[in-house]
C-alpha cells in the first residue's frame, strides 16, 4: 500500500506550487488556477486521511465533495468578475487594480 | 514497495510536473491546458486511493466544467496575457526573482518554507503503518453520510451554487442590457 | 383489465399535456383528442368494472417514493404512492368517465367559437385526469395531491370567462373556500400519519383495527378529514362557493360542480370509511351536517330565478343526502345515490346548457316558457332527469333516495328521517317549478322564444345518452336486480335493510305532493306565485337572500377583519402614540439638558478621539499598499503563525 507520508508530501508540494503562483503571478486568471491547485491538494489530503483512518465512514470524501462545490462556485464568480474587469480596463493585472489602497 | 506504490509515485511525479507547468507556462492558454492535465492526474491519484466516486466527480467538475469554463473565459474575452513568468533567459528570470521581493522572493520563501514544513511533519508524524482494509461500498456510504449527517450542508451547498450561478450571470451581463 | 386501470387517468392526462402545448397546431384545436382519450378511458373503465363485478378481481400498483432514515427509537418510514382498484373505485371510474365523455362531446357544440377553446379542452382533460387519479389513489397523500389538482382545474374552469368580474370572483371564492376545508383535511392526514406512520389506507385501517390510535384522536382525525369533504362537497357551512361557481361554462358545471368533483368529498368519506366507521361521534357529525345541508339547500332552491342556481342548490342538497347516508352507516346507499345523482344531475345541467345555448345565454327562468315545443329532445331528456331528481318511481333517484331514507328511518335518530323526507318534498316542488317555468306554459318572452331552436345533434346526443342511465340505473340496486349493487359495493358485510312500505309510500307520496303543489301554483294558478310570496313575507326575503350567509361571512370575516384593523389603528393612535409622545417629550427634556453637557464635555472628548483616530489612520494607511497579493501573503503568514501558536499552546 502507498505510504501515507508520500501522499502528504505530494499534497504539500502541490500546495506550495499553488501558493507560490497565487502570491507571485500578476494575471488574475492564473491566480484563480493556482487557487484551484491548492484546493485540489487539500482534497488529496482529505481523501488519503479518509482512506487510512476511517474507511468505513467516508466523511473526508464528503468534505472533499463540498470543497469541489465551493471551488466550482468560486471559479464561476471569479471568472465573471474578471470578464467584467477586462471589459472595463482591457487587462486584468492585479497590480493595476488598487482600489484597496489606503 | 509494491506495484501500487510505484504506480502512485509515477502518477504523482507527472501530476506535480503538470502543476509546475500551470505556474510557469509562458502562455495563458497553455497554463490552462496544464491545469486540465493536473486535474486528470489528481483523478488518477484518487483512484489509487480507492476513491472512485471522487475521481469521477473530479473529472466531471474540474476537467469537464472548471477547466472548460476557464478556457472559454480566456477565449471569449479579450483578456490580454501579461508578461509571463517564464519569459527570458534563466539569469534574467533569477534576477527578477531575487530583485523583486514582493513579487519573487517573499512568495518563494513563504511557499517553499510551508511545503518543507509540511514535508517535515509528514516524515516524522506517527502515521499508521498499514491501511485498514478498504470499505466494500465507498460510494454507497458516501451517499449514506451525505444524506443523513450532512443533509443540511448539502442543501446549503445547493443554495451556494444557485447564488453563484445568479451572481455570475448578473456580473457578466453588460450594463444596460435590461433596457433593450 | 384491472391491471390496466392505471391507464385510465393516464390517457386524459396525456391528452391534457398534448393539448396544452400543441393544441393550437391540431385540427379543431384538438378537441377530438380530448374526446378520444376520454372515450378510451371510458371503455377501459367499463372493462375494469366488469372485471371487478363478475370476477371479483382487485388490483393495486405502487412505487416507493421516498424513504427516510430511521430516527433513533423508531422504525424507518417511507412514502409510497400507488393506485388501487376495488369495487368502489371501479364504479366511481365508470361514473367519472361516463359523465366526462358526455360533457366532452356536448362541449363541442356548446363552446363552439369560444376564444379559448383549446384551453377549455386542455383543462377539461386535466380535470378528468386529476379526478380519476383521486379515485384510484391508495393512500391519503396521493389522494390529497390529486384533490388539490382537481381544485386547481375547477378554479381555472370557473374562471374560464375571466373577462367577467363575477367569474373571476367566483373562481377565487371557490378556491379559497375549499382551501379552508383542505387545511383541516391536511391536518387530519398528518394526525393519522403521526399515529400510524403511513399514509396508505390499508395500513391505516389495519392500525385502527389493532387499536393503535386512541379513540379521541381517531374521532378528531375523522372530523378533520370530513372538513375537507365539507369544503369540496359544498356542505354547511362551506357551501357558499358552489352557487357562485355557476359562473363557469354550463358543461363545466355539469362535470365538475354537479357530477364528479363535488362528489369527491362524498367519495373521500366512503374511501376512508374505515376511519369514520369506528368513530361514532364523527359519524354523527357527518350525518347531521349532511341532513342539515340537504334541507337547508333545498329551501334555498325554492326561490331561485336562475335555472343554474336552482340546479346548484339542488346539487348541494343532494350531496347532503349522500353525506347523511354515509354518516348513518348506510355506506352502500350513500354511494349509490352518488352514482345515480351523477347521471341525472349531469343530464339536468347539460339540458339546461342546451336551453341556455338556444336562448343565447339567458338564464332567468321567468323569461323562458313553452320551450318543449321548440326543443323536444332537450325537453324530454330534462323531464327524465327531473323525474329522477324528484324521486318519481321508477327513475334512478327514487331507488337511491329511498335507500337513504330507509336507513335514516331505521337509525337511532329518526329526526334525520323527517328532515330527509321534508327535503324530498321540497326537491319535488322546486324541480317541478323549474320544469314548468322553462318548458311549459306560454312563452313569457316572445322575442327569445321566436329565436329559440333545438340544439345540434352533438349536444342532444349526450343528453339522450345520459337519459338512459338516469332512467334505468336505479334498477341496479332494486329488488328486481336482486340488489346487485349492494353485493358489489359494501363496507364490512353486504346487507340489505328490510324494506319498509311506510318509507317508500311516504317518499312517493311526498314527491307527488311536491309536484302537485308546484303544478297548482305555477300551472293551474290555484294561487298565484305572487300571493304565495306575499303570504310567506319575511320568510321569502330570508330565502331570497340565502339566509344572509354571504352577508354573514362578509360581515364576520371581511368586515370583522376591517373592524379588527380599525381597533388596532385606534389602539395605535391613542394608546401607543400617546405613550410614544409622552416618552418623546420626556426624552426631549432630557436631551435638552444633556445637550449642554454634550457640547462642552463630550464633544471635546469625541473630537479628541476623532483627531487621534485620523492621525493613527494616516500612519496605518501606509500598511495598505493596495496589492491584493500582499494581503494574501500577510493572511497566509498570519494563519501559519496562528497555527504554530495554537499547536505549541495545545
Amino acid at each position: 500500500m502507498i505510504p501515507l507520508s508520500w501522499v502528504v508530501t505530494t499534497s504539500a508540494i502541490l500546495f506550495g506550487l499553488g501558493l507560490y503562483g497565487a502570491l507571485s503571478l500578476r494575471n488574475a486568471v492564473r491566480i484563480l488556477m493556482c487557487i484551484e491547485l491548492m484546493l485540489n491538494s487539500v482534497n488529496l489530503n482529505l481523501v488519503a486521511f479518509s482512506r487510512y483512518l476511517h474507511p468505513e465512514q467516508p466523511r473526508g470524501l464528503v468534505l472533499a465533495i463540498f470543497i469541489m462545490t465551493v471551488a466550482a462556485a468560486e471559479a464561476a464568480v471569479g471568472l465573471a468578475i474578471f470578464l467584467t474587469i477586462a471589459r472595463n480596463r482591457t487587462d486584468i493585472d492585479v497590480d493595476n487594480i488598487r482600489l484597496l489602497k489606503g | 514497495m509494491n506495484a501500487v506504490a510505484i504506480l502512485y509515485l509515477l502518477v504523482a511525479v507527472v501530476t506535480l510536473a503538470c502543476a509546475y507547468g500551470v505556474v510557469v507556462a509562458p502562455k495563458l492558454m497553455h497554463s490552462a491546458l496544464w491545469l486540465g492535465a493536473t486535474f486528470v492526474g489528481m483523478a488518477a491519484l484518487f483512484v489509487l486511493l480507492d476513491a472512485e466516486f471522487l475521481a469521477a466527480a473530479q473529472i466531471l467538475i474540474y476537467v469537464g466544467a472548471i477547466t472548460t469554463m476557464i478556457l472559454f473565459g480566456i477565449m471569449l474575452s479579450d483578456i490580454r496575457d501579461l508578461r509571463a513568468p517564464g519569459e527570458g533567459p534563466w539569469w534574467r528570470r533569477l534576477s527578477r526573482l531575487v530583485l523583486s521581493p514582493r513579487r519573487g522572493l517573499l512568495p518563494l520563501l513563504a511557499s517553499a518554507g510551508f511545503a518543507l514544513a509540511l514535508w517535515g511533519i509528514a516524515r516524522h508524524a506517527p502515521w499508521p503503518a498499514e491501511a485498514p482494509p478498504p470499505s466494500p461500498d465507498v460510494t454507497g456510504s458516501i451517499g449514506q453520510v451525505l444524506f443523513t449527517d450532512y443533509a443540511l450542508p448539502f442543501e446549503v451547498a445547493s443554495v451556494l451554487l444557485l447564488v453563484a450561478l445568479v451572481g455570475a450571470v448578473v456580473l457578466s451581463m453588460r450594463e444596460g442590457v435590461e433596457n433593450r | 383489465m384491472v391491471q390496466l386501470a392505471w391507464l385510465v387517468p393516464l390517457l386524459p392526462g396525456l391528452s391534457a399535456l398534448v393539448l396544452a402545448f400543441w393544441g393550437k397546431r391540431l385540427a379543431r384545436d384538438g378537441d377530438w383528442l380530448g374526446i378520444g382519450a376520454v372515450a378510451l378511458a371510458w371503455l377501459l373503465s367499463l372493462g375494469v368494472l366488469a372485471d371487478v363485478a363478475w370476477r371479483g378481481a382487485e388490483g393495486s400498483v405502487g412505487l416507493e417514493w421516498a424513504r427516510f432514515a430511521a430516527a433513533p427509537g423508531q422504525a424507518a418510514r417511507s412514502l409510497a404512492l400507488g393506485f388501487q382498484v376495488d369495487a368502489l373505485a371501479a364504479v366511481m371510474l365508470v361514473v367519472v368517465t361516463s359523465v366526462s365523455l358526455a360533457v366532452h362531446v356536448f362541449s363541442v357544440g356548446y363552446m363552439e367559437g369560444d376564444a379559448r377553446y383549446k384551453r377549455y379542452y386542455a383543462m377539461l382533460s386535466f380535470f378528468t385526469f386529476a379526478m380519476l387519479g383521486l379515485v384510484l389513489a391508495d393512500n391519503l397523500l396521493l389522494l390529497f395531491i390529486f384533490w388539490e389538482l382537481v381544485g386547481l382545474a375547477s378554479y381555472a374552469l370557473i374562471g374560464h370567462y375571466y373577462e367577467r368580474p363575477d367569474a373571476r370572483y367566483a373562481s377565487m371564492k371557490a378556491f379559497l373556500t375549499t382551501r379552508v376545508g383542505d387545511v383541516a383535511m391536511f391536518v387530519g392526514i398528518l394526525l393519522l400519519y403521526r399515529h400510524v406512520g403511513s399514509f396508505a389506507f390499508r395500513d391505516i385501517f389495519a392500525a385502527i383495527e389493532q387499536g393503535v390510535i386512541p379513540a379521541p384522536s381517531l374521532a378528531l382525525a375523522a372530523v378533520l378529514l370530513f372538513g375537507g369533504a365539507v369544503g369540496k362537497s359544498a356542505q354547511l357551512p362551506l357551501h357558499v362557493w358552489l352557487p357562485d361557481a355557476m359562473a363557469g361554462p354550463t358543461p363545466v358545471s355539469a362535470l365538475i360542480h354537479a357530477a364528479t368533483m363535488v362528489a369527491a368529498g362524498v367519495y373521500l368519506v366512503a374511501r376512508a370509511y374505515g376511519i369514520f366507521a369506528p368513530a361514532p361521534q364523527a359519524m354523527q357529525v357527518v350525518a347531521w351536517i349532511g341532513g342539515l345541508t340537504a334541507i337547508f339547500a333545498a329551501t334555498l332552491a325554492l326561490v331561485r330565478e336562475d335555472i343554474k342556481q336552482v340546479l346548484a342548490y339542488s346539487t348541494v342538497s343532494q350531496l347532503g343526502y349522500m353525506m347523511m347516508g354515509l354518516g348513518l352507516g348506510a355506506y352502500t346507499a350513500g354511494f349509490f345515490h352518488l352514482t345515480t345523482h351523477a347521471f341525472f344531475k349531469a343530464l339536468l345541467f347539460l339540458a339546461s346548457g342546451s336551453v341556455i345555448h338556444a336562448l343565447h345565454h339567458v338564464q332567468d327562468m321567468h323569461r323562458m316558457g313553452g320551450l318543449l315545443r321548440k326543443m323536444p329532445v332537450t325537453g324530454a331528456t330534462w323531464l327524465v332527469g327531473a323525474a329522477a331528481l324528484a324521486g318519481i318511481p321508477p327513475f334512478a333517484g327514487f331507488w337511491s333516495k329511498d335507500e337513504i331514507l330507509l336507513a335514516a328511518y331505521r337509525s337511532a335518530t329518526p329526526a334525520l328521517y323527517w328532515i330527509g323526507a321534508a327535503a324530498a318534498v321540497l326537491t319535488a316542488f322546486y324541480v317541478t317549478r323549474a320544469t314548468w317555468l322553462v318548458f311549459f306554459g306560454r312563452p313569457r318572452d316572445p322575442h327569445l322564444f321566436e329565436h329559440a331552436h333545438e340544439s345540434p345533434i352533438v349536444m342532444t346526443g349526450p343528453l339522450v345518452a345520459l337519459a338512459v342511465p338516469a332512467a334505468l340505473i336505479g334498477f341496479w340496486n332494486s329488488p328486481l336486480a336482486d340488489h346487485a349493487f349492494s353485493h358489489l359495493v359494501f363496507f364490512g358485510e353486504a346487507h340489505e335493510l328490510e324494506p319498509s312500505l311506510t318509507v317508500t309510500g311516504l317518499a312517493v307520496g311526498g314527491a307527488l305532493v311536491g309536484v302537485l303543489v308546484a303544478l297548482a301554483i305555477y300551472a293551474w294558478r290555484v294561487v298565484s306565485p305572487a300571493a304565495v310570496i306575499r303570504a310567506a313575507g319575511p320568510l321569502y326575503t330570508l330565502l331570497k337572500r340565502k339566509y344572509y350567509v354571504d352577508e354573514l361571512y362578509h360581515w364576520l370575516f371581511v368586515q370583522g377583519t376591517v373592524a379588527l384593523a380599525r381597533l388596532c389603528a385606534w389602539f395605535d393612535q391613542v394608546v401607543v402614540d400617546g405613550l410614544v409622545n409622552a416618552v418623546a417629550r420626556f426624552t426631549q427634556g432630557l436631551s435638552e439638558g444633556s445637550q449642554l453637557v454634550d457640547q462642552h464635555v463630550i464633544d471635546g472628548a469625541v473630537n479628541l478621539a476623532a483627531s487621534g483616530t485620523v492621525a493613527a489612520g494616516n500612519q496605518l494607511r501606509r500598511a495598505q499598499v493596495g496589492y491584493v497579493q500582499a494581503y494574501a501573503l500577510t493572511l497566509f503568514v498570519s494563519v501559519v503563525v496562528g497555527l504554530i501558536i495554537f499547536t505549541m499552546g495545545g
